[in-house]
């Protein structure tokens, strides 16, 4: 644990480092929150709920979507491919360190150097321009876990994506594909309760709620019962359970093709 | 100096290269035209959703939406397939290879892009003509000979603005290295082109008009098709954005190349 908890320090380090970055991340994020505002604005044009959502948890529900958004792109799969085409995934067969786990530390920099930073904006943004209203209820603290499970969860299936590295060079059309396929059906884009009936049943079944529609329905409607929110964290627990397992699986597989030239 | 035949001869004979080198990796193209595919779909899926819900958005049917996506399509199509390169420039600013494209006796900028073409961008086009024949066939627009010749003008001057936005945001390479982050949000501010700018009110319409003109990518262009009856009079501006601001970034590109200095290597 000790070595990893190194590589955590590593990473968060590195994070502090790319701050201009950042602002110009931050400030997309913005703009797109001031577009959505107007969108959803045009949406709820002369009605006061739809699908059970106010104007206000809509507009709350998208915001955090794509804040979280932020927080979840770690890249994860671009560095596995350079590390596995440049051959540096070799070292972690001679060592005793888990490749997994390191991968998943090194990522973990991003979200936690800038994790105030990402959802300060957001927060301003809803509470003094847009001037929402806040429902209160245990929903929110429930989040800050059901956020990093969905974390874990998003990292398994960039893991997933970046193992596929190991058989070709075009991680770009797969990374694309899962980015696009996650964005729309896991919620992040627009709230689950908008999709016909019978799709929404299937997207239940899906591991892609559990990233995004989940951690944000405890902040849109946090007053619900208790129990709701415990069987919404079982089933991202079960995710997470599920995709780690799955990990593991293609690892020992994927493994097995790897030929590093020279050294 | 090289006269304008000559560099359309020898863009056709450095793309004819590139093509036959990236043959090598059919899989590759295969797999990246599907990733094209999906993301050029991404948007339009959420307002065919949406629309299930809602009829119109601020004025628009989910028709004419479809048309003016397909328009933005179309339009990003030359700046996917021409000037892909942009994304590569803070690698050759960061290493230094940059200085090689100072050697050449050509057209700088030129020579920079001439270096990629995005095949898989081909999937995007095609996307956006299926969907524009669809769209106009389902709308009844009457193309009329002046509609057709504007078609291709209109879509050029709404390259013209797309293009000048990526590119000056990759000059950021030129004094920051590392332009990646300015890139990403011009491509996010891109993506709001095919919204309709009726849902905004004074003050951002007059943003999303006049500082950052993406109103110009697809929504003022595409009414010149649409609603040809109550057009704005900006709809007009749209070739004098397009070249005025393609004007201003190759200033900008000027300006970036004259003021790099190498890595010292």
């Amino acid at each position: 644990m000790r070595a990893y908890l190194a590589f955590l320090r590593g990473a968060v380090l590195v994070g502090m480092v790319y701050r201009l970055g950042f602002l110009f991340t931050a400030l997309g994020n913005v703009v797109y929150m001031v577009v959505a505002y107007f969108l959803w604005r045009s949406i709820y044009v002369g009605q006061t709920s739809i699908h059970g959502l106010t104007f206000d948890q809509a507009l709350l529900y998208v915001a955090l979507g794509s804040t979280v958004f932020i927080l979840l792109k770690t890249f994860t799969d671009w560095g596995m491919a350079q590390e596995i085409r440049d051959g540096t995934v070799a070292v972690f067969l001679t060592k005793p360190i888990d490749y997994q786990f390191y991968t998943f530390f090194t990522n973990l920099g991003f979200p936690l150097t800038s994790l105030v930073t990402v959802i300060a904006p957001t927060v301003i943004l809803l509470v003094f321009f847009f001037r929402i209203h806040f429902d209160f209820g245990p929903g929110y603290l429930f989040f800050p876990l059901s956020l990093t499970l969905a974390f874990i969860i998003s990292f398994h299936l960039d893991y997933l994506i970046g193992l596929t590295g190991f058989y070709t060079e075009s991680i770009w059309g797969i990374s694309i594909t899962k980015e696009i396929i996650v964005s729309v059906l896991s919620g992040m884009l627009l709230p689950l309760q908008f999709f016909p009936a019978a799709v929404q049943q299937i997207l239940a079944w899906l591991p892609f709620q559990a990233m995004y529609f989940t951690p944000l329905m405890m902040v849109t409607k946090p007053g619900q019962n208790v129990s709701v929110f415990l069987v919404m964290l079982g089933v991202q627990a079960a995710w997470t359970a599920a995709t780690f397992l799955i990990c593991r699986l293609a690892y020992g597989r994927a493994i097995q093709v790897l030929r590093v030239a020279g050294g | 100096m090289l006269t304008l035949g000559e560099y359309i001869r020898l863009y056709f004979y450095i793309e004819a290269q590139y093509i036959k080198a990236q043959m090598q990796y059919r899989v590759d193209f295969f797999i990246s035209s599907i990733g094209m595919f999906f993301s050029s779909l991404a948007a339009l899926s959420i307002f065919v959703v949406l629309f299930n819900t809602i009829s119109s958005l601020a004025g628009w049917s989910l028709m004419e939406m479809v048309f003016i996506y397909a328009f933005y399509m179309i339009a990003i199509s030359p700046m996917q397939i021409l000037f892909d390169n942009i994304w590569w420039i803070r690698f050759h600013v960061q290493s230094g290879s940059f200085l090689k494209y100072y050697f050449r006796p050509m057209n700088m900028l030129f020579y920079y892009m001439s270096e990629r073409f995005d095949i898989k961008g081909l999937t995007q086009l095609a996307v956006g003509i299926v969907l524009l024949v669809y769209s106009s066939i389902q709308l009844k627009i009457d193309w009329s000979v002046g509609k057709l010749l504007l078609l291709p003008l209109a879509v050029f001057s709404a390259s013209l603005v797309l293009i000048a936005i990526a590119v000056m945001a990759g000059c950021s390479a030129f004094w920051l290295v590392n332009s990646y982050p300015v890139l990403a949000l011009s491509w996010r501010l891109r993506e709001f082109a095919p919204y309709p700018l009726t849902i905004f009110d004074g003050l951002f319409r007059f943003v999303f008009t006049f500082l950052l003109p993406i109103g110009f990518i697809a929504f003022y262009p595409a009414q010149f098709f649409l609603r040809v009856a109550d057009i704005s009079p900006l709809v007009y501006l749209t070739p004098v954005v397009g070249v005025l601001l393609f004007a201003l970034m190759y200033r900008v590109w000027t300006l970036g190349v004259n003021n790099y200095s190498g890595t010292g290597s």
